[in-house]
């Protein structure tokens, strides 16, 4: 019976010891990850969002990017390779269009073919409404690349894949 | 009678656990009467043991025990390590079970209108294609990257068929085909394209909208995991 008391006591403290450890130091996938996430918190909008949010949110995503990002779709209109700017001035026109804009990433592949090199497979999904009250719901498989740049990880490529061919 | 115990029972320690066993709840009740506590009369409490162990049954109260018990034991178990594998088993079953053979889903969008319509709940079935291979009017999950996201839709072409639509009628081969299941107007062209090797084309049961504004087309079999349930 002690021994079970000792057991229900010492297994959560073990738990929340390497619960504990893996957050305060996150491995190499969890700060990928970390990057994506950031992404959809920029993109995403809110209806009640303000221009000085709208502003800080449209430099953020800047940062995420590599000097020059190549983006690959299926549509030959976007490819292309985009500065930073571009890619930030970009994607403030396409949140102008929308009143609220929700993007939210899934399913995630994470290699790391090279010491400072991932590529990430997963899942993006765009939900949201037009300001003319349109309902935009897309989703898409993603592969990305993402370069270690001075201890952070940054998007480098964007590659749309197409799961249906018409 | 007074401060006497139904026969078989005592009534000293058993009448801390009134609340567990409902025979020993009147014993207690008996005893608060004979201290003054309650406001029966005598005549109630041995009316009230009288309707509650029927004649049939009063010298069975160990059966009722059981049973009892048993039912007690069904919502309330005991925390034993045995029932801790117990939910741990359990808790492991469902985790593969609906997590990979058999995951649940919610439709979103109206694709597949009228057949499936948005916000119905249902499961996929993964062992549906593990001995054999999509046919045509199948309905199918096509997934992206993983089972978190997946599109709904039919298969209406297989591998090295030939498929146009003229007029929002499906042609295969050159040939229509019939399509119950369709019931939304449809006014799509698409010139012929044949299917590649190891692809199906697959296209939603409402086609009301305009072609460019469906998800549709050909996929590759690795791609669809499995048929929802019903």
């Amino acid at each position: 019976m002690v021994k079970i008391k000792y057991l229900l006591i010492g297994v959560p403290i073990v738990i929340i010891g390497i619960l504990a450890f893996f957050y305060f130091f996150p491995n190499e996938e969890k700060k990928v990850k970390k990057q994506f996430n950031l992404l959809s918190e920029w993109v995403s909008k809110s209806p009640d969002e303000n221009a000085f949010t709208m502003l800080q949110k449209m430099k953020n995503i800047g940062t995420l990017f590599d000097e020059r990002c190549e983006l690959k779709t299926p549509s030959q209109s976007l490819s292309g390779s985009y500065t930073r700017e571009e890619i930030s001035t970009y994607a403030g026109s396409a949140r102008s269009h929308l009143s609220q804009l929700d993007l939210k990433f899934y399913d995630f592949h994470i290699l790391f073919p090279e010491k400072e090199i991932t590529k990430v497979t997963l899942t993006g999904r765009f939900t949201g409404r037009s300001s003319t009250g349109e309902q935009v719901d897309e989703t898409h498989e993603l592969e990305c690349a993402l370069k270690k740049i001075e201890n952070k990880w940054l998007f480098s490529q964007i590659e749309v894949v197409e799961v249906l061919k018409k | 009678m007074r401060g006497k115990a139904p026969s078989g029972q005592q009534t000293g320690k058993e009448t801390t656990d009134s609340s567990l066993r409902p025979e020993y709840h009147v014993v207690s009740r008996i005893m608060m009467v004979q201290g003054g506590v309650g406001e029966h009369s005598e005549r109630d409490f041995v009316s009230d043991f009288y309707r509650t162990y029927p004649r049939g049954d009063r010298g069975e109260s160990s059966d009722r025990m059981a049973v009892h018990n048993k039912i007690r034991q069904f919502f309330f178990p005991s925390f034993t390590p045995k029932f801790l594998i117990r939910v741990c088993l359990v808790a492991l079953f469902a985790y593969l079970f609906f997590g990979y053979l058999c995951i649940p889903f919610t439709i979103q969008g109206i694709s597949m209108e009228p057949t499936y319509p948005n916000g119905g709940i249902n499961f996929c079935w993964r062992l549906r294609y593990f001995f054999s291979e999509p046919k045509r009017y199948d309905v199918v999950t096509v997934r992206f990257a993983g089972n978190k996201v997946m599109l709904l839709k039919r298969v209406v072409a297989q591998e090295d068929e030939l498929v146009e639509f003229r007029d929002g009628k499906l042609f295969i081969d050159g040939k229509e085909m019939e399509e119950p299941y369709v019931r939304l107007p449809c006014d799509w062209n698409l010139p012929p394209r044949r299917v590649e090797k190891d692809c199906v084309y697959v296209v939603g049961d409402n086609r009301s909208m305009p072609i460019e504004n469906h998800h549709f087309g050909q996929t590759s079999k690795n791609r669809i995991m499995g048929v929802p349930l019903w």
